[in-house]
């Protein structure tokens, strides 16, 4: 360890920590938990999507049974509405039927009534199959076609209307998971890093307090800003690191991330600001365990209130990964840098006035 | 047991807990709980912007007919149509008039012309509410029915208790579902929607089946969000109760500071469980309060005894786990890792199964979908509610056991890498040669939860779902059966000699037939569960229409004989080191597979 000596001791000490993670493989837990979670969130969605997107039914579409006085214009609307087949019946009875043997998936029975003076509305009466895993999906397609034959009622009565009703755009061919990767899965990878990293900085500090071995470290030529500077510096760099790793992840999986110099920047305040809370919260309370609570507790309060900005730090993460951010968002970034500095600082100041042999 | 003492070390937990320091930590606690209602509350009463705010760019002139949806969606930043700013990508769709002029082909310019094609319908529903004339804003009312299909056998059919659900809550739920979910489109719920439907009080009601009756935008698909929104309410405290019962689990073990409470004349079961008492008692209190409050606020249909009775089996599974990770972790740093994987895991377990209250009965995996259906005043049979719960409960047991077997001065006051703790906690339960028996017993909640847990994760992706669980069964049953195997051999329990190897692997064998054969009968004697295609093959597999001799040829004898040489097998390879142990494993999980899926093919046809 000579060549140690020659470095500054904050270094000697980061790297003590951080090679006390990998000691324990405990880094490697961390990376997968993420991986877990990522999958996770992965799963649900395209999961879920699955139930609702007629395009994943290998069955070939939904077939639905029109009947009734308006079947014309029932028959329309389904015939428009993409992955569902019409099938006209002239009596309701045999619909029915053809319902409960499952030659079709649902009924669509419309009459015309007639509730107040002014017009008639077509009431619809949807049979859907009760307990299946298919009845999301063709709930999901009975909206669809109602809202069309609603869209077709709505255009043919436009002149009764105060103003029309505005003719939609285009349909896109779009991924139905590309809101949900930039909005939910790309802050959830980057905002975890921060927030185990502040957690993991509670820990070593109270650590070393509940073991005593902050004594031990106290006989060694070095302070105790040092020893909490080495500590932190370990926990911040650990974060921006483990988020430039997903993102290289996302990209080799063919999502973009753009802007990823600010994203790490972004990245490395905020595990700053968390990092310097929880080794404040560390010495403050010296116990891991109300120190940790409080660490949890208050961090999802702060990040939950910054829904009072005009911009959430999540919504931030979202507009420079998906390459829309404005000045708004690279100001927010520039207050984080700013707060992170300005935190580390006063921080600093309160450790160099805390009493070692108090703790 | 000794309840006297078993109290006594209780109350030092707690009062240990709540003098000096910590009561500033109450007080801050509960400031930040009321802080964090707060924030819930501001969030959702500012219509706070969403996550997707400002993520699009759309150029729209302000005397296009679009202008009004773009700026009304806090989604799409407007600007000024400019091509130029399109073929730089700093706009991703450019409208002249109602016509779209740009070409989207990135993901992210069609996306932004989904959201926005979304954006103008619901534009549309809200212009629509205002209208005078009802009769041409809402020309068409839905009455939407569920109905069993009769003669469709891929319809997984319910057991009548809890399959139509929708019978006691169908009525006064008229379009109730819609108004609290259908969020961003408030004003769409017009129409013929009751006034008292829509916001949270209809959120229980309208949640499923029956019928209801609304404007086409109004029909929801039966997909509980508000109860999973609710359900996730009962997970979170668990996670701050299990950070503090990991820290003062692992802190008696620093410095040797849980040595007075070994040495004194209590049993080291008085000691796990005293110390635990509190941190349950607590969640449970939570639970209570939580069920209550959502009932008496009106937010749910229902909740009661059922929903905090279904939540136990939870708390106990989320503080055994806790219990043995703080009995592994070496120090707090691993600890936090090993706490958040808990809550990761087991939160997934909860929660994945619940997403399909409504659907299937494959839910009833886990307890959580108990409460929500307890939440929405459904009724839950003894059966259904057992099968729920006796798993978890199970496996709790069985962790808090074998975490108890490393509560003793030689693991806990000592530094060791957490897989040689596991086994540690493996061998510390071998006695005899018996014990290979005994101990694929004890295993077998655990097999359970994450087979279960595995069929409901991987039960979603259709086809190819079937050979996944079949080897991710194989996967959790072969370990189950040989890792105490090879604990006992690496700790010198059994000694390394052929016989010792053939006769403890058998046993091993033998006991996972059994206690497996019991989980078959819980199975049978619910008929509801009998209908799950993928448990069953999970679990065993009892094709209907085979003649009773061969049933029993396939549910007894094949079966026994298929277990009893896997683990021989694994034990032969755990008998010399860690590598022929892997690779034993890995042939038993072969010749596993290739039975099961012969099984599957063969007779499943």
């Amino acid at each position: 360890m000579a060549s140690d000596r020659s470095l500054d001791p904050r270094l000697v000490i980061a790297r003590r920590d951080l090679a006390s993670l990998g000691r324990e493989k405990t880094i490697v837990l961390a990376i997968l938990i993420q991986l877990f979670v990522a999958a996770f969130s992965s799963f649900l969605v395209v999961g879920l999507t699955s139930l609702y997107d007629p395009g994943s039914v290998e069955s070939g579409g939904i077939e639905m049974a029109v009947t009734g006085d308006a079947q014309q214009e029932l028959f329309e609307a389904v015939a428009e509405t993409d992955g569902v087949q019409p099938v006209a019946f002239d009596a309701t009875d045999d619909a029915q039927q053809a319902f409960n043997v499952g030659r079709v998936d649902a009924v669509l029975t419309g009459t015309y009534a007639s509730p107040d003076s002014d017009g008639q509305v077509i009431e619809v009466t949807a049979i859907a199959p009760d307990s299946s895993i298919r009845t999301t999906l063709i709930v999901v397609q009975l909206r669809e076609v109602l809202k069309t034959l609603e869209r077709n009622e709505r255009f043919e009565r436009a002149e009764s209307l105060d103003a029309p009703p505005l003719e939609l755009p285009p349909e896109a061919n779009a991924s139905p998971y590309f809101s949900f990767t930039y909005t939910v899965l790309i802050p959830l990878l980057l905002f975890l890093p921060p927030f185990i990293s502040g957690s993991v900085a509670v820990d070593t500090i109270t650590e070393e307090i509940e073991r005593g071995t902050l004594e031990l470290l106290r006989v060694a030529p070095v302070s105790l800003v040092d020893v909490v500077d080495g500590k932190s510096l370990a926990m911040i760099a650990l974060a921006p690191a483990q988020a430039a790793l997903w993102i290289g992840l996302l990209s080799v999986n063919g999502i973009a991330v753009s802007n990823p110099l600010a994203l790490l920047v972004f990245v490395a305040a905020t595990a700053a600001i968390v990092v310097v809370f929880g080794v404040v919260l560390g010495l403050q309370l010296g116990r891991r365990r109300p120190a940790q609570l409080l660490y949890s507790v208050l961090t999802l309060v702060v990040f939950g209130a910054a829904i009072l900005l005009p911009e959430h730090p999540s919504t931030t993460a979202a507009k420079l990964a998906v390459d829309s951010p404005s000045l708004v968002t690279y100001g927010h970034v520039a207050g984080y840098v700013v707060a992170a500095v300005v935190l580390f600082v006063v921080a600093r100041r309160y450790v160099a006035r805390v009493e070692p042999e108090s703790l | 047991m000794n309840p006297r003492k078993l109290l006594r070390i209780a109350k030092w937990e707690v009062t240990k807990n709540a003098g000096g320091v910590d009561k500033r930590t109450v007080a801050i606690m509960a400031v930040s709980v009321v802080a964090m209602v707060l924030v819930a509350g501001l969030a959702a009463s500012s219509g706070a912007s969403g996550l997707d705010s400002g993520l699009y760019r759309i150029g729209v002139d302000e005397s296009s007919s679009y202008y009004a949806p773009a700026s009304d969606d806090a989604a799409f930043v407007v600007q000024e149509p400019d091509p130029a700013a399109v073929e730089r990508g700093d706009q991703e769709l450019l409208f002249v008039g109602t016509q779209l002029a740009s070409s989207p082909e990135d993901p992210k310019e069609r996306a932004a012309l989904g959201e926005f094609r979304t954006s103008v319908d619901r534009y549309n529903s809200r212009q629509m509410a205002r209208d005078d004339n009802r009769t041409a804003a809402a020309p068409v009312s839905v009455t939407l029915v569920y109905l069993e299909q009769s003669g469709v056998s891929e319809t997984i059919a319910s057991d009548s208790g809890s399959g139509d659900g929708g019978d006691g809550d169908g009525d006064g739920s008229s379009a109730g579902g819609s108004g609290g979910g259908s969020g961003g489109d408030g004003g769409s719920a017009g129409g013929s929607t009751d006034s008292d439907a829509g916001g949270l009080a209809g959120l229980g009601a309208g949640l499923t089946g029956g019928s209801t009756t609304g404007s086409p935008s109004d029909i929801q698909p039966p997909f509980p969000f508000e109860s999973l929104v609710l359900a996730f309410l009962f997970i979170v405290p668990m996670n701050f109760v299990i950070q503090a019962y990991g820290s003062t689990m692992l802190s008696e073990r620093l410095n040797r500071r849980g040595e007075l409470l070994l040495v004194s004349p209590v049993s080291r079961f008085d000691i796990v469980a005293g110390k635990t008492l509190p941190y349950f008692l607590g969640v449970m209190g939570v639970v209570t309060a939580i069920t209550l409050g959502l009932r008496f606020s009106g937010l749910t249909a229902g909740g009661g005894p059922i929903a905090v009775l279904a939540m136990l089996p939870i708390a106990l599974l989320f503080l055994s786990a806790t219990f043995c990770g703080a009995m592994f972790a070496r120090s707090f740093k691993e600890l936090t890792f090993v706490t958040v994987t808990v809550t990761v895991s087991l939160t997934s377990y909860a929660f994945v199964p619940a997403i399909f209250t409504d659907v299937t009965p494959i839910a009833l995996i886990s307890p959580l979908t108990v409460v929500v259906r307890d939440l929405q005043a459904q009724a839950v049979t003894l059966g259904d509610f057992a099968f729920a719960t006796t798993p978890p409960t199970l496996t709790a047991v069985v962790l808090f056991g074998l975490g108890a077997g490393l509560y003793r001065e030689e693991d806990m006051f000592t530094q060791r890498a957490i897989p040689l703790k596991v086994l540690d906690a493996l061998s510390g339960r071998i006695k005899s040669k018996w014990s290979a028996l005994k101990l694929s017993v004890i295993l077998l909640p655990f097999v359970f939860v994450a087979e279960l847990a595995a069929v409901a994760l991987l039960f979603a992706l259709g086809d190819i779902s079937i050979p996944l669980v079949l080897v991710a069964v194989v996967v959790i049953e072969e370990v189950a059966k040989s890792l105490h195997l090879y604990a006992g051999f690496t700790s010198g329990r059994y000694d390394r000699s052929l016989r010792t190897g053939v006769v403890v692997g058998a046993l091993s064998g033998v006991g996972f037939f059994l206690a497996e054969k019991v989980t078959v009968l819980a199975q049978l004697v619910n008929p509801g569960l009998r209908e799950i295609p993928t448990s069953q093959a999970g679990l065993e597999l009892v094709p209907a229409g085979v003649p009773l001799p061969l049933v029993l040829l396939v549910l007894l004898l094949l079966p026994l004989l298929l277990h009893v040489v896997t683990a021989t097998v694994s034990s032969l390879g755990a008998r010399r080191s860690r590598r022929s142990y892997l690779l034993a494993l890995g042939a038993a999980m072969v010749i596993h597979f290739a039975y099961n899926y012969t099984v599957v093919i063969a007779l499943g046809q």
